[in-house]
C-alpha cells in the first residue's frame, strides 16, 4: 500500500531516490574490497542535503525532522545498495546532538566530514544490549571503557559511540578512533564490505546522556539503529522483488512468459506480502514514535520480521530467476549479501525474538 | 497498537464499553460458535433498539452513520467483551447492496427489518460446480412474463435454514460470453413453494452452512436487483470497508491471549521453543496491526487502499490459523477436548476455535484464489 506522506515528506524522498540514482549494483559492485568500502564524498554530498542531521534538531543546526524521514531515506538507501553509511551517521549524530551541549564532534558529523558509528553489539547475537560486557569506570575526564565490540562498521569511522555499563546502568560513551587503547580489527564479509572487532582498554570516553525524559541512553540508540536497519532493509526487498518481477514478465520457458505459471506467481505474491508487511510496520512505528524513545518492543519486532522476511524473500528472488540468479554477475546476489549483513547487525531474527520474549515476560511480570 | 483515538473517540469508546458490560448476557460472551437465532435475536434487537446494530449504514437508512475510526471502536469493544457473531449477511453485504443498486421499493421493503432484525438474510452464491468458480454458476432464472421462474441449487450458504430471503446470483443468459455478463442478482423469499433447506454440519461441529434447493420457484420480476444480466457487478461493487472491518487486530489479538492463557495452565511458556514461536506469533500480531492501521489511514485520507489491500485479509486469515495452531500446541492433550478447558486462568476453549480457523482461508476467496487475483492485478504479472 502507497505511504500517505505529507508534501515535504514525498520530496525528501524524491531527492533521496534521485542520490541513489548514482549509487545501485554496479557501484556496490566497485567497492568490494576497497577500504573504506565507500565513497567519502558522497558521505559529505548526504550531509549537504541534511540527511546526516535528519533528527538533530534544528536548535543544534540539524533538519528537526522525525523517524517517518529517517525510514524514508533508509529505505531508499537499501533500494540503491548504498555503501555509504548515511543511517549510521545520522542515528550518531542524533545521539551526540543530546547532551546539555551539543558534542564536538556533531557538526562534522552531521556535514559527512567525520564519520562516528554506532558500536553496541557483544557477541554473536547482540544479546541483552543494555548489560554490556564492557566497563566504563571513572568519571568526566577520568572515564574510561574496557571491553570488545564486535561487527562494527568501522570502515571510514573517526569514533564510536560505545554502550558499556557504568555505575548507574548502561552508559553510552563516544569513543575517538585514535584514543588511546583503542584497537581495530577488521575482517572481509560476505558482501564485500569490512566489519570490525573494537577493543578497548582503558581507553578515554565521554558519556553521552539522553535528552532529559527519555529513555536510557543505550536503549534509544539501540531501538533507533533496529529501525534504521529494518527500514534498509525494506528497500532491499522492495527492490529485489521489483528487479524479479521485472523477469518474471520477460523471461520465456515452455513457450510462455514465466511469470503465467502459478507456482511462481504464488511465490511471488508471497514475498510481495511479506514486503508490504515490512513496510507498513515500519512506517506505522516511525509514525508513531518519537525518535528519542522508541518502544523498544516495536523495534525489536520490526528488526526480528525484517531480517527473517529480507531473507526469505531475497532468497525466493534468486529461486525465480533459476541458474542466472546463482551467478556472482548478476545483481540479485547482491541483495541477499547485503539482506544477510543487515540481519545480522545488532542480533539476527532468531536474537530480536528471544529480546522479544524477554521483553513481553519482563512487561508481565 | 498504533491507531490512536481522538478525545472524541475515547469516550465514544467509554460509552460503548460501559453499554456492553451492562446490556451484554454473560451467557452470550465468549462463545466460540455462533448462538442459535432464539437465543442470539433478542441481542441483535438490544442493539437494535439502542441504535447501534449498523454503525456503517447512513442515518437515512436507520444507521448510526459512524466515521471509520468510530465503526473500529465498536469493533474492538464487541471483541473485547467477546460479543457473539452477529448474522451479518443482511447488515453487510445485500443492505449495502440495496443501497447502492435497488429500487425505492426494494430499499423501502427491505432495509428496515435489516435494522430491526425481523429478517434474516442469506447470500445465495457459491454452488456445488461452482465454488472459487464462480462465474460458472449453473441456477437458472427463466423470465415469465412479470416473473421468474428458478431452479438449481445454492451451497455454503451460512444460516440459510435460519434465514427469511436470501439473495442470489441466478443465470439469466446460458449463452453469454464471458459467462459473467449472463448473471442476475436476484431477492427470493426462502418462505416460497419449491425451496428444500438442509443443514451441512461443519468440522467445527456446528451447522452453520446450509445447503438451498430450488425446484420452480416462483419469483416476482420485481425482486430483479438493478439490470438483468448485471448481477455480476453488483456483487463485486462492495467490498473494501468490510473487508477491512474483518481485519481488525483485536480478533488476532484476543487469539493470542487465549495462547497465553492455554499456555500458563499447562506449563509449556517456560519452553524456550514455545517462547520463540510465541514471539513470532506476537510480532505477526503487531504486523497485523500495522497493516491495519496503515489501510485505515490510507482510508480517511480518501485514499483508497486499492487492490493490493486484500493481502490483509490474506495475512490476517493465514495468521489466525498459525495462532490458533499455537493454540493447540499450547494445550497439549487437552486440545482434544471438545468442551472448553477449565484452567486456574479462566476457560479456554482449543478445538472449536481451531477447527473453525479452517474456514477463514477458503471462504470469501480462498487464500489461493487471492494471489491469484493479486498476482494478476498488482503484480501484473502475465496470464
Amino acid at each position: 500500500m502507497e505511504l500517505y506522506l505529507t508534501s515535504e515528506q514525498s520530496l525528501l524522498r524524491d531527492s533521496a531516490a534521485k542520490f541513489i540514482g548514482g549509487a545501485g549494483a554496479k557501484v556496490a559492485r566497485g567497492f568490494r574490497g576497497q577500504e573504506p568500502g565507500f565513497a567519502p564524498a558522497r558521505l559529505r554530498e548526504a550531509g549537504e542535503l541534511g540527511w546526516l542531521g535528519i533528527l538533530v534538531p534544528d536548535t543544534a543546526n540539524g533538519l528537526g525532522l522525525g523517524l517517518t524521514e529517517l525510514a524514508l531515506v533508509q529505505e531508499q538507501a537499501g533500494r540503491g545498495l548504498v555503501c555509504e553509511p548515511i543511517g549510521l551517521a545520522a542515528i550518531s549524530a542524533a545521539a551526540l546532538a543530546q547532551g546539555r551541549t551539543p558534542h564536538p564532534m556533531l557538526e562534522r558529523v552531521m556535514s559527512g566530514a567525520a564519520l562516528v558509528v554506532p558500536a553496541l553489539q557483544e557477541g554473536a547475537f547482540g544479546d541483552n544490549p543494555l548489560a554490556p560486557r564492557t566497563e566504563a569506570k571513572g568519571h568526566g575526564a577520568a572515564l574510561r571503557l574496557t571491553g570488545q565490540k564486535m561487527f562494527v562498521c568501522a570502515d571510514g569511522a573517526d569514533g564510536f559511540l560505545v554502550s558499556a555499563s557504568g555505575s548507574g546502568g548502561p552508559e553510552r560513551c563516544y569513543v575517538a578512533r585514535t584514543a588511546p587503547g583503542c584497537t581495530l580489527s577488521a575482517a572481509q564479509t560476505v558482501d564485500g564490505r569490512r566489519l570490525s572487532t573494537l577493543d578497548l582498554k582503558h581507553t578515554p570516553a565521554d558519556v553521552i546522556p539522553s535528552r532529559q525524559s527519555s529513555r536510557n541512553a543505550v536503549d534509544a540508540l539501540h531501538s533507533l539503529a533496529l529501525l534504521a536497519l529494518s527500514a534498509e532493509l525494506l528497500g532491499v526487498m522492495e527492490k529485489a522483488q521489483e528487479i524479479t518481477f521485472d523477469y518474471l514478465r520477460i523471461r520465456k520457458q515452455f513457450g510462455k512468459l514465466i511469470g503465467s505459471f502459478q507456482a511462481l506467481q504464488h511465490k511471488a505474491v508471497d514475498i510481495y506480502i511479506k514486503t508490504e508487511a515490512i513496510r507498513s510496520l515500519v512506517f506505522q512505528i516511525a509514525a508513531n514514535n518519537d525518535p528519542y524513545r522508541i518502544d523498544p518492543e516495536l523495534a525489536v519486532a520490526a528488526k526480528a520480521k525484517a531480517s527473517e522476511d529480507a531473507l526469505t524473500v531475497t532468497q525466493t528472488c534468486i529461486q525465480l530467476h533459476g541458474g542466472i540468479g546463482f551467478t556472482d554477475e548478476h545483481e540479485i546476489g547482491l541483495y541477499l549479501k547485503r539482506a544477510m549483513l543487515l540481519s545480522s547487525l545488532l542480533g539476527n531474527a532468531a536474537a530480536q525474538r528471544r529480546r522479544y520474549a524477554a521483553i513481553a515476560s519482563q512487561a508481565e511480570g | 497498537m498504533f491507531r490512536r483515538d481522538t478525545p472524541a473517540e475515547t469516550e465514544f469508546r467509554m460509552d460503548v464499553r460501559n453499554w456492553l458490560e451492562a446490556n451484554l448476557p454473560a451467557a452470550l460472551r465468549g462463545r466460540t460458535t455462533r448462538p442459535l437465532p432464539a437465543e442470539l435475536m433478542p441481542w441483535y434487537h438490544t442493539l437494535s433498539r439502542k441504535g447501534w446494530i449498523a454503525p456503517h449504514w447512513p442515518k437515512q437508512y436507520g444507521g448510526m452513520g459512524a466515521t471509520l475510526n468510530e465503526q473500529i471502536v465498536m469493533t474492538e469493544e464487541l471483541a473485547r467483551v467477546d460479543a457473539p457473531h452477529l448474522p451479518v449477511q443482511g447488515l453487510n453485504h445485500i443492505g449495502p447492496i440495496l443501497m447502492e443498486f435497488a429500487s425505492d421499493a426494494q430499499k423501502a421493503q427491505h432495509l428496515p427489518p435489516i435494522i430491526e432484525g425481523s429478517v434474516i438474510w442469506a447470500q445465495g452464491y457459491s454452488e456445488p460446480g461452482a465454488g472459487s468458480d464462480l462465474a460458472s454458476l449453473t441456477t437458472r432464472a427463466i423470465l415469465d412474463g412479470d416473473r421468474f421462474v428458478v431452479n438449481g441449487q445454492k451451497i455454503w450458504t451460512t444460516w440459510a435454514h435460519h434465514s427469511d430471503w436470501i439473495f442470489a446470483l441466478v443465470r439469466t443468459d446460458p449463452q453469454a460470453q464471458p459467462r459473467q455478463a449472463g448473471i442476475s442478482f436476484l431477492l427470493i423469499d426462502l418462505h416460497s413453494p419449491g425451496i428444500r433447506i438442509r443443514p451441512i454440519k461443519t468440522i467445527a461441529g456446528d451447522d452453520e452452512f446450509a445447503e438451498v434447493f430450488f425446484d420452480d420457484v416462483i419469483v416476482p420480476a420485481g425482486n430483479l436487483v438493478g439490470k438483468l444480466h448485471d448481477g455480476w457487478r453488483i456483487a463485486n461493487a462492495l467490498l473494501g470497508h468490510e473487508r477491512l472491518a474483518t481485519s481488525n487486530p483485536q480478533f488476532v489479538l484476543m487469539a493470542l491471549e487465549r495462547i497465553k492463557t492455554m499456555g500458563r495452565a499447562s506449563g509449556i511458556m517456560s519452553d524456550p521453543a514455545f517462547q520463540d514461536r510465541l514471539a513470532a506469533a506476537s510480532i505477526n500480531v503487531t504486523v497485523q496491526s500495522a497493516l491495519f492501521s496503515h489501510a485505515v489511514e490510507l482510508t480517511n485520507q480518501q485514499h483508497s487502499p486499492g487492490p493490493e489491500s486484500s493481502i490483509i485479509k490474506i495475512f490476517g486469515s493465514e495468521l489466525l490459523q498459525s495462532l490458533n495452531e499455537l493454540l493447540v500446541e499450547a494445550a497439549g492433550g487437552h486440545a482434544l477436548s471438545d468442551q472448553p478447558i477449565e484452567t486456574d486462568f479462566g476457560e479456554v476453549d482449543v478445538a472449536t476455535p481451531f477447527l473453525q480457523a479452517r474456514r477463514v482461508t477458503i471462504y470469501g476467496g480462498s487464500s489461493e484464489i487471492q494471489r491469484n487475483v493479486v498476482a494478476r492485478r498488482v503484480l501484473n504479472l502475465p496470464n
